[in-house]
């Protein structure tokens, strides 16, 4: 018999607001499911089941009373460690945060609790989500679960495996460069990087402020639009976020693709991706051409620097976020320190762990006296050129699709000592945060070895009702999300 | 381009020990190489007056945090205080 | 000048703004209170949270940049200043690099003698305060309070436009008084609402400007004035001595009067400033910005001139009231309600008045009202009352409600004026001083006073002296 856990969320909300089952037999069932796999999986870092189960007995109630005015109450939400949870460690897989309890909830989470979700725990990431594959995490190596002997992609590693290993049926993540998409592409599942200012980021833990955004994961395009529509929303406490009216993307999908026009950009398919991948993609193009779309060649240009430009950004950004971790007011402190300054250093250099310390030392290198111009501003300069040949491609196309990463997942330990091979994993996902763009990653075929490819769909600023469209056609069509054997 | 790692370690409060130097060295001085790739471009950074904020209203907020909610992850307290090493000026 | 140097002096100003809340979360903006108790999880920098700007600092900033006649950027940005320090929760600062609130303004400075000083006025930028590190000889380690964290501050900086610690002086004082009249900040030294780093070099005039040296720590404006006149002079005697001024900051220590090294260009801080991430343009509208400028108050040097140009008041009254918002304010608030005679009024303002509010007495915490101290300054301009009548009706008035007419009719305080009555107690007098009049008329002119002293003594001071005085004149004309 098919278990609660493996139910998609927009199936489990029908069955809890008719009262088929409760939030309390469904929370068991995905926290049984844990118990049962997460021995070889290590996607959580941190459960409470006395209290998600409270969590799952408040949502009954409010369903009860049909005061429930979320279609997502009473469903489990999985939380990558990097986003605040009031009284609930987060720790953003980092010894640096191995004791730090939050205060106050992100807004993601208020919203999340208001719509009485309930938290089926926190998820494990790359160290500060500075990472493509879960290895960066302080504590635990997370499994892909197509192939435990591969990674699951990163940061957030432990949202797509949980989802994949239906340990969770829905679950946040954060997508700085492709830590959403690129997992969600690694381990099969629906992983959507909303517009940049969409989702509120008080309460994430900022990697790089300017590219950072919470996102869903899903094991199907409905299940993606209804956690989206629950978190997408402007917040005060962001002025990053942008103030604009935000309409359902469950209640406006619809696989109706006839005459859309779906941009194929050549620079998103030759070197550095490998040509399985590409076929893949292609062959869903053609699928969805069948449906009605129309694939068109575009042009960007500046694809090739985007790496580049996006290291560079990122880890300026970074440098400066993580100064913050002292040892002073909260987390980490080392012991034994002789004054101010080797208090410091000891605390950092004891506390983060190697990646962490490259990005922040390249940040603080590609910041200093000197270099700004060389560096930062040139990248700054370049993320405008890419901005605007994205502008330039929307004006004939729709959609833009491309792989999501450059291959299937790699083996557990292949690229941790070469960052640069670990950084070409995110070829394919950093344009779109340069860019501020919405993007969504779908399984699209599978390696010999039985591993997931992904293809990417990217759309113009807040449309990701567009990219959901697409990506719900393609399911329909191509058909999606399929479990690992376990 | 020689990247003095020592000096950079300094300026982010790091301290990197010697075993660890050259493989810093050697792959930061690839990430370098990689990024110096990027082109030239002409053109000066502006801000965008289309990307404006909105900006807060001066009124003071509801929520207030008690003294011991906000220094509870504190490594260290004395008196309702973080303690620190002790500072010269 | 001294010993042929020319001093130079350039100052940065910063003043903590007295807005409601912090300049990124809403926690109170204020002093003094409990440690770490006005901190929240914003303003202690904790993981995630996200600044966002108060609208009353831009404001308060742009008043100040009308108020210094500068250009207003009202499309600029914030920036991350990075470095490490107890009292830093972010270890950045927020504050504005490149592009500064306001720019390029002026401001004269009226020196003691009257003559007027041009400083320019490089850029005036908002930022946020650090919070503080307390020390204890007993304790082994420092204290950080966070409270202080997120307080808005501007920061003025000044041209090199200074010629000595007597400019930076009449400067600083300027510009507090100017931010206490557009009340945006309480400008209140030993809270540290208002501190300055002073910058100074010498040279010989004709050649280019010395080399600069950075003091820090100066936390009133006669330890500017002090660490100056010795900064001055340290830098001269290297001078004279062949040595060379090396680029650097130093730290004034006003207790033992030197100034001390800090650190040199060579270990300059690197603060790797970038854009804010977190925030985005701030854009002011047009409108707003020409609306913060035609509300601005009148400013104190306009003030000073219009109280000795309409009023007649000495540059050194005028200026005196105006240091002043409360004095100034009642002072204005009195002509209005009537008063005749500004410069009797300006008598009292800076006697009586000022007497209680030195000693700490605010004048709404008395019953003194424009209207009443108009009409009682009225009474003694037209001769009503005598002065000293009038300290008396002034200690009645300050304590308690009461109706001036009223009390100098009770206590007998009105002056004669009556012309017959004078001249009754006149041709009393002169008749029982035949001897002075006598004297009077043979040229001892000083012989008058004792004859008008004589008729206030026998009105028992109630006499209107002046009118007394024509009388006695006419009187002794009439029989010489």
């Amino acid at each position: 018999m098919k278990k609660l856990c493996e139910y998609n969320a927009y199936e489990l909300s029908e069955m809890l607001s008719e009262r088929k089952i409760s939030s309390v037999e469904l929370t068991k069932s995905v926290l049984e499911r844990k118990e049962e796999i997460d021995g070889k999986i290590n996607a959580y870092l941190f459960t409470d089941g006395e209290a998600s189960i409270k969590m799952a007995e408040e949502a009954d109630r409010l369903i009860a009373s049909s005061e429930a005015k979320s279609r997502l109450a009473g469903i489990p939400v999985g939380i990558k460690d990097n986003i605040s949870t009031k009284g609930i460690a987060t720790t953003c897989a980092s010894k640096m945060l191995e004791n730090y309890v939050p205060v106050f909830n992100a807004t993601v989470m208020d919203r999340l609790s208001r719509a009485g979700c309930v938290i089926s725990g926190k998820l494990n990431m790359d160290e500060f989500a500075m990472g493509s594959s879960t290895e960066n995490s302080y504590f635990v190596t997370t499994k892909n679960p197509f192939d435990l002997t591969c990674v699951p992609g990163g940061s957030s590693g432990g949202s797509a495996a949980a989802v994949s290993s239906c340990e969770a049926v829905v679950a946040l993540g954060s997508d700085t460069g492709g830590s959403i998409r690129q997992p969600a592409s690694l381990c099969g599942v629906v992983g959507l990087k909303p517009t940049y200012g969409s989702v509120s980021r008080y309460g994430l833990v900022a990697f790089a402020s300017s590219l950072d955004q919470i996102g869903p994961f899903g094991r199907c395009v409905k299940d993606v639009a209804l956690l989206q529509d629950e978190i997408q929303g402007h917040d005060p406490m962001d002025a990053t976020s942008a103030n604009r009216t935000y309409s359902s993307l469950y209640d406006g999908l619809s696989d109706d693709v006839d005459g859309l026009k779906i941009g194929v950009p050549k620079e998103y398919f030759g070197k550095g991706v490998k040509p399985e991948v590409a076929e893949a993609v292609m062959n869903s193009v053609r699928e969805l051409e069948k449906r009605g779309a129309k694939a068109v060649a575009v042009s960007l240009p500046s694809t090739g620097y985007a790496l580049s430009a996006y290291y560079i950004i990122a880890c300026a950004e970074a440098s400066s976020n993580l100064a913050r971790f002292d040892g002073v007011k909260y987390g980490y402190r080392a012991k034994d320190c002789d004054g101010l300054i080797d208090m410091y250093e000891k605390t950092r250099s004891e506390g983060f762990g190697r990646e962490v310390k490259r990005r922040i030392m390249l940040g603080t290198f590609v910041l200093s006296s000197g270099y700004f111009d060389a560096y930062y501003k040139k990248a700054k300069l370049l993320q405008k050129r890419i901005r605007q040949e994205f502008t330039d491609a929307f004006k004939s196309v729709d959609v833009i699709v491309t792989p999501t990463s450059p291959s299937e997942a790699f083996k557990i330990g292949d690229r941790i000592s070469d960052p640069l091979a670990m950084y070409a994993a995110d070829i394919c996902t950093v344009t779109v945060n340069i860019a501020g763009l919405p993007a969504v990653s779908v399984p699209c075929g599978y390696s010999a070895a039985g591993l997931p490819y992904g293809m990417q769909i990217i759309g113009r600023k807040f449309d990701e009702q567009t990219i959901l469209n697409l990506a719900y056609a393609h399911e329909n069509a191509f058909g999606g999300f399929r479990r690992p054997k376990l | 381009m020689d990247i003095d790692i020592r000096h950079i370690a300094k300026l982010s409060r790091l301290r990197i020990d010697d075993s660890e130097l050259a493989g810093y060295e050697k792959e930061m001085a690839d990430i370098i190489a990689m990024v110096e790739a990027m082109p030239d471009i002409e053109d000066e950074l502006t801000v965008d007056p289309a990307e404006a904020m909105t900006l807060r209203a001066d009124e003071l907020g509801e929520k207030c945090f008690s003294r011991d909610e906000i220094l509870k992850n504190a490594p260290k307290t004395v008196a309702g205080c973080v303690v620190v090493p002790k500072t010269v000026d | 000048m001294i010993k042929g140097y020319e001093v130079v002096v350039g100052l940065e100003v910063h003043a903590e703004l007295n807005t409601k809340t912090k300049i990124y979360c809403n926690c109170r903006n204020s002093f003094g209170l409990e440690v770490n108790t006005q901190v929240c999880p914003i303003c202690l920098g904790m993981p995630g949270t996200l600044p966002t700007l108060n609208e009353k600092v831009v404001e308060y900033a742009i008043k100040m940049g009308h108020a210094l006649n500068c250009s207003i950027n009202r499309i600029c940005k914030q920036d991350r200043k990075n470095y490490f320090y107890p009292d830093l929760p972010k270890s950045y600062q927020i504050s504005q690099a490149d592009i500064p609130l306001c720019q390029n303004g002026y401001l004269d400075v009226i020196m003691d003698g009257g003559e007027v000083k041009r400083i320019g006025i490089e850029r005036i930028h908002i930022e946020e305060d650090a919070g503080k590190l307390l020390h204890s000889d007993k304790f082994d380690g420092s204290l950080v309070d966070f409270n202080r964290c997120g307080v808005p501050l501007i920061e003025i900086v000044s041209k090199p436009d200074m010629r000595g610690s007597d400019e930076a002086k009449a400067y600083l004082e300027t510009v507090r008084s100017i931010l206490k009249y557009i009340d945006i900040s309480d400008c209140k030294m030993q809270e540290g609402s208002i501190r300055c780093d002073v910058n100074v070099s010498v040279h010989k005039p004709g050649t280019p400007f010395g080399t600069r040296c950075e003091m820090k720590n100066v936390n009133s404006f006669s330890a500017a004035v002090r660490g100056i006149d010795y900064e001055a002079n340290r830098q001269i005697e290297i001078l004279e001595a062949g040595g060379v001024v090396t680029q650097e900051t130093r730290r004034w220590d006003d207790q033992k009067g030197v100034s001390v090294s800090m650190r040199t260009k060579e270990d300059a801080q690197d603060y790797r400033y970038f854009p804010e991430p977190d925030l985005l343009t701030i854009v002011v509208p047009e409108e707003k910005v020409r609306e913060l400028k035609e509300t601005l108050p009148e400013l104190p040097n306009a003030k000073i001139v219009r109280y000795v140009e309409s009023f007649g008041l000495s540059h050194y009254d005028a200026a005196m009231i105006v240091d002043v918002v409360e004095k100034s304010a009642f002072f204005e608030s009195c002509i209005d309600a009537g008063c005749r005679s500004p410069k009797l009024l300006a008598n009292w303002v800076l006697g009586e008045i000022s007497k209680f509010m030195n000693e700490g007495t605010a004048i709404e915490d008395t019953c003194l009202t424009p209207e009443s101290m108009a009409e009682l300054v009225n009474y003694i301009a037209d001769g009503k009352i005598s002065t000293a009548a009038g300290k008396t009706v002034f200690d009645i008035i300050v304590r308690e409600k009461a109706d001036i007419k009223a009390i100098i009719e009770e206590k007998g305080l009105a002056q004669v004026s009556d012309e017959s009555a004078l001249e009754a107690i006149a041709d009393e007098v002169l008749a029982a001083n035949e001897k002075s009049v006598a004297d009077y008329l043979g040229g001892k002119t000083n012989a008058l006073g004792y004859l008008v002293g004589q008729c206030m003594k026998a009105s028992k001071g109630k006499a209107n002296p002046g009118a007394m005085k024509e009388i006695i004149l006419k009187k002794l004309a009439e029989r010489g």
